[in-house]
């Protein structure tokens, strides 16, 4: 199982490094404890909607940081060696989604701990979440495969601090779309973060309804063109790297 | 037996030949240096033999096998030591080694891992992150990565660029260990190392395979006073 062989080593990459955990966990969680201090009135603050927010949130960062891997990776010649050992594609891309699993599911688990503690109710739906929620990161995997294969590792951090930005503006988590104007709730509804949030509150919520077909829609064609693309660009990379 | 067989192989970037049709036999068990100065296309030449990139034109065959159709198969029996060193840098030595055991699927690995680690003295640093390592001990761990699978066929793209002359001493000595057992395709900058490791050199420039000879024959045939003057010579079409 060349896949799962590749996924351990990413994972233990990932792992050790000490900055990726601090974004990916420390921060979010943070984040979830200050603003439920500060009371912010409104529905977006209370606790069964700002924890899905900060999980989006945290994936941000997951798509951050495995661009950084993956950009590292390209700089090391570690992807050299392996591009002339019997690894396939399909065993890079899996192995790379693969390994992300059990952060998102420490990330998922840790976060509704401290949710709990603060007062969020526990449900059966939690659960159903932290599963919703393993599909929902691949596409943030994806992204982070894609700008990991197309840029280097210094410019792997502008980009992802894009990624976070634009989580944080236009999924909803801080404010709703509407606030802003129309043009830019157009522009929100286009991206896959309102609907990758809308999807994991309605599951958390047991509120099925707040889940639009455009949600779904918007969410599945990205996740697919993302993966799609990621796939192609990523081998054409392994590729075009070697030129030299 | 040749271990491999290259017929016209060409490598075109846009308007840039890279190499430039060549033919070469090398035999099993024989250690090959490719020689020539930077972008002559030795790096490209090693990139289409061990299948990391695609000739443009011109058959390779490996072993009897053809690159274009048997792919995988001769991806299983080869392994290369990139110029950088090519490890994972949050991992420990072993778990570097571990790591690529598993990308070959050793049966036995840990019983190559002990083999490696004492061929290249890596017990004191077994379980240090590799990126904690100085330059010279990183580049053995990713020459003993490139031994896990037994390799029939080794390229090593300049194994000593940057080592300090003991650390070079040290790597020539577990090379020459390896002379007879494995097909060893070598590119380096330092003649001696050529001169001193190698049964055959091949010297390329601007993408062509120039001259092959051994160092002897290279030197008569350019009635140089040492192998440095003789590849001056037949680099620079004599004009040095």
């Amino acid at each position: 199982m060349r896949m799962l062989n590749f996924a351990k080593r990413n994972f233990k990459e990932l792992i050790r490094d000490p900055l990726s955990l601090v974004f990916e966990i420390v921060l979010p969680l943070f984040l979830l404890f200050i603003f439920k201090q500060i009371n912010i009135p409104g529905d977006t603050y209370k606790l069964e909607n700002f924890t899905p927010g900060i999980i989006i949130f945290g994936f941000s960062f997951i798509t951050l940081f495995t661009a950084t891997l993956i950009a590292k990776d390209r700089s090391s010649s570690l992807l050299i060696r392996l591009g002339t050992s019997p690894m396939k594609s399909s065993d890079y891309i899996l192995g790379y989604i693969l390994s992300l699993m059990p952060i998102i599911i420490i990330q998922d688990i840790l976060f509704f701990v401290v949710a709990i503690l603060l007062g969020l109710s526990f449900s059966v739906n939690i659960v159903y979440t932290i599963l919703i929620s393993l599909i929902i990161s691949i596409l943030f995997i994806g992204l982070g495969i894609l700008i990991g294969s197309l840029v280097s590792e210094k410019a792997t951090g502008g980009i992802g601090s894009i990624i976070v930005q634009l989580v944080c503006f236009t999924s909803g988590m801080y404010f709703s779309k509407d606030l802003i104007g129309k043009g830019f709730a157009k522009v929100c509804e286009f991206l896959p973060f309102e609907s990758s949030l809308n999807i994991i509150k309605g599951i958390l919520n047991n509120n099925f309804d707040i889940i639009s077909t455009r949600n779904i829609v918007v969410f599945s064609i990205y996740t697919v063109l993302v993966l799609i693309i990621s796939v192609i660009v990523f081998k054409k990379k392994m590729v075009s790297d070697n030129k030299n | 037996m040749n271990a491999i067989e290259v017929n016209k192989l060409t490598k075109k970037y846009k308007d840039k030949i890279a190499v430039n049709g060549i033919d070469l036999q090398i035999k099993q068990g024989e250690l090959f240096a490719l020689l020539g100065t930077n972008g002559a296309g030795k790096t490209t030449t090693i990139k289409m033999l061990s299948g990391l990139i695609l000739p443009t034109s011109g058959d390779i065959m490996i072993n009897k096998m053809d690159m274009k159709k048997d792919t995988f198969k001769i991806k299983e029996i080869l392994n290369v030591s990139p110029q950088e060193t090519a490890i994972a840098p949050n991992l420990t030595v072993k778990e570097n080694l571990e790591f690529m055991a598993g990308v070959y699927q050793i049966e036995n690995k840990n019983k190559k891992i002990d083999e490696l680690i004492k061929l290249f003295k890596l017990e004191e640093v077994i379980n240090k992150k590799t990126k904690t390592l100085s330059g010279g001990w990183q580049r053995k761990v990713s020459i003993a990565a490139s031994l896990i699978n037994d390799p029939k066929i080794l390229f090593l793209d300049e194994p000593t660029l940057g080592l300090d002359v003991i650390a070079r001493k040290e790597l020539w000595k577990v090379i020459e260990g390896l002379k007879g057992k494995i097909t060893i395709i070598l590119t380096t900058h330092y003649m001696e190392e050529a001169e001193s490791l190698s049964d055959r050199i091949g010297i390329m420039v601007n993408g062509n395979l120039v001259d092959i000879g051994t160092s002897k024959e290279l030197i008569k045939k350019t009635k140089a006073k040492n192998f440095e003057d003789a590849f001056v010579n037949i680099a620079t079409g004599g004009e040095l």
